[in-house]
């Protein structure tokens, strides 16, 4: 069996052996070259082609065939005459040019090899091109994936951009071989490779060579990293079980979503979660065995059990989102407000130590004789992720009179909850003279879990007032432009003055009436 | 070499004569005329004489006409011109001066050679 095609030649359809067509094409191409100085080139060789076309057709008629194959072709240019029978009789006008003209058949091209691909053939192409060894193009080509992974970018594009060498014309070009009837006849008994089906096909095609071949082992290598990997996460996660529900004290000062969980829910929540998240690992690292060392599948009731148990813990998990979601579901805010004593300057400064209330002082199994009230001094830095939600507004008194408004706002189940939410916070102002000290976050009086508790502050300061506020109140100071007064990088307060418009910056005054 | 190149230099210059003169007979085919060619013992390869038809037609020689084929492409029919009628009489008047030449330079080396064995005996 072999495979035909079917050609226009000289306006008829002549079904011919691929082999055939392949010779037929070699010697046309010849033809043509050798009549590309000619003038009339095309008409001559359009004349060439219609009489074998003709001869074709003559010899399908006289022998009742359907197919030409290469003898006829053998024969029909026998006939036509070889390109050098041609020379020959035209010999004395052309021997001038002849010399001229550089030697047509020797030029390479370049092809892609799919003969010799590892890949798609890039490296062995260029081998040929370049006449060095294959080995080495493709060690230069392993070596340039490691320079940012460019080696990779490069061949794909080159993939697509060379043409993959199919016929043996193309091979022969490829090789750097004359690419004539008589290379033609050399190379006449390699066998064909499949056509070519575009890129994408061709991709597939070798993709699924590699995984075969080459990408096992690298897969197999893959794989023993997941197991690795996913080994280690599995510990790391029963490590956390264990911390959580050894050290996990339910406080507000934990990192979120540890802060929002309630106490009595821990034990069962962070075993869903486990669960959740180690289930999925674990049936990683299980597939991952079986591509590893090619060993049976996982057993059908182990990975049902799995699936099982995640789904459980799915299940649980939502169970507590939705739960703790719920206890969002109402806000409640109060207000208190207090009188500040008037002063004609007042300085805030941000206080990070920590008051301890009565309850505190009994959590601590500290005499509550001796320490009720008193200051301790707490660094809190190291987890201010911790709700930080105190903002200061700092707005003209209406009545003349200085005062400090304190929000209380929280969130809860139900309103009730809100409010009982919001009257557990606790937040220290303290005035000493015209020295206002905040507390850089808020308290609990008794502990709780994080509901959106925050704390917005308005003073209250009647005109004129002048107010040095400290650095560290730039974070708590929305939409004042703090950073723009801060003109002075030795001093720690910047200076502010209260105005019919609200304040500002006490330099951007002197300056604007300096003009 | 030199016989070579003498002898393709005569083989070219009298095909282009065999041919007009082939046509001259009337209207033909390309395939026509190469088997009258090869039945002359002139021609060695079909492909010689297609670039030598379109040269002959370029120089306003030959015309050619498309004639409808039953088996296959329509085929080309040469003929000859007035231009090339005139330039083939020219061409004949030539040839018999050619063919004076060498039959009077054979009767001539004939007779040296049947001096010198004259001679000789």
């Amino acid at each position: 069996m072999k495979k035909t095609l079917n050609i226009n030649i000289g306006n008829s359809i002549i079904h011919i052996e691929e082999d055939a067509y392949e010779m037929l094409t070699v010697y046309l191409n010849e033809v043509k070259q050798h009549f590309a100085k000619n003038a009339d080139d095309f008409e001559i060789v359009t004349d060439i082609e219609n009489r074998i076309a003709e001869m074709f057709a003559e010899i399908l008629t006289n022998q009742q065939r359907q197919v030409i194959n290469i003898q006829d072709v053998q024969i029909v240019t026998a006939q036509m005459g070889s390109v050098k029978d041609f020379e020959s009789s035209e010999e004395e006008e052309e021997e001038t040019q002849e010399y001229a003209s550089p030697p047509h058949f020797s030029v390479k091209k370049l092809y892609r090899d799919t003969d010799q691909a590892m890949i798609a053939g890039v490296c062995s192409g260029l081998s040929h091109y370049l006449d060095v060894e294959s080995r080495l193009v493709r060690l230069i080509a392993i070596a340039t994936i490691f320079l940012g992974g460019s080696g990779i970018l490069a061949y794909v594009v080159l993939w697509i951009m060379i043409p993959r060498a199919v016929t043996k014309a193309e091979k022969m070009t490829m090789r750097g071989e004359e690419a004539n009837l008589k290379g033609f006849a050399n190379s006449y008994l390699q066998p064909l490779v499949h056509q070519s089906r575009g890129f994408i096909a061709e991709f597939l095609d070798v993709l699924g060579n590699f995984i075969n071949g080459t990408g096992k082992v690298i897969f197999k290598i893959i794989a023993a990293g997941i197991i690795a990997f996913g080994s280690l996460i599995i510990l790391f996660l029963i490590v956390a079980l264990a911390a959580l529900l050894g050290m996990w004290d339910s406080n507000v000062y934990q990192m979120f979503p540890l802060n929002i969980i309630n106490h009595e829910y821990i034990t069962a929540s962070a075993i869903a979660a486990f669960l959740v998240f180690m289930i999925p690992v674990l049936a990683l690292v299980l597939f991952s065995i079986r591509v590893a060392f090619n060993s049976r599948p996982v057993n059908k009731s182990l990975s049902f059990g799995l699936l099982i148990i995640w789904l459980a813990g799915v299940a649980v998990t939502s169970f507590y989102v939705v739960k703790i979601g719920s206890e969002f579901k109402e806000g409640a805010e109060f207000t208190q407000v207090s009188e500040v004593k008037p002063f004609q300057t007042y300085t805030l400064n941000i206080d990070r130590t920590r008051f301890f209330t009565k309850e505190d002082s009994l959590r601590y199994s500290i005499d509550p004789g001796n320490y009720n009230g008193r200051r301790i001094l707490t660094d809190l830095d190291h987890n201010f992720d911790a709700p930080r939600n105190i903002r200061l507004n700092i707005e003209k008194s209406e009545n003349g009179k200085p005062s400090l408004s304190q929000y209380y706002k929280a969130m809860g189940k139900t309103f009730e909850m809100a409010l009982k939410n919001a009257q557990n916070i606790h937040y220290d102002f303290l005035q000493h003279d015209s020295l206002l000290t905040f507390s850089p976050m808020l308290q609990f009086v008794k502990a709780g879990n994080w509901r959106g508790q925050e704390v917005e502050l308005t003073l209250k300061v009647p005109v004129g007032t002048r107010l040095n506020i400290s650095k560290n109140f730039s974070r708590y100071l929305d939409g004042y432009g703090y950073w723009d007064c801060d003109h002075d990088s030795n001093s720690e307060f910047t200076v502010w003055k209260m105005t019919d418009a609200g304040i500002k910056c006490e330099h951007e005054e002197t300056e604007n009436s300096g003009e | 070499m030199i016989a070579e190149n003498t002898q393709t230099q005569m083989r070219k210059g009298i095909l282009d004569y065999c041919v007009l003169l082939i046509i001259s007979r009337g209207e033909i085919y390309a395939s026509d005329i190469i088997a009258e060619l090869k039945s002359a013992r002139l021609l060695v390869v079909e492909g010689t004489l297609y670039p030598l038809l379109t040269r002959l037609k370029n120089n306003g020689l030959l015309s050619y006409n498309w004639v409808e084929s039953t088996s296959g492409p329509p085929r080309k029919y040469y003929l000859l011109t007035e231009k090339g009628k005139s330039i083939l009489s020219q061409l004949d008047a030539t040839w018999q001066e050619l063919s004076y030449a060498i039959n009077t330079s054979k009767k001539v080396a004939d007779n040296d050679t049947n001096d010198q064995i004259n001679i000789n005996k």
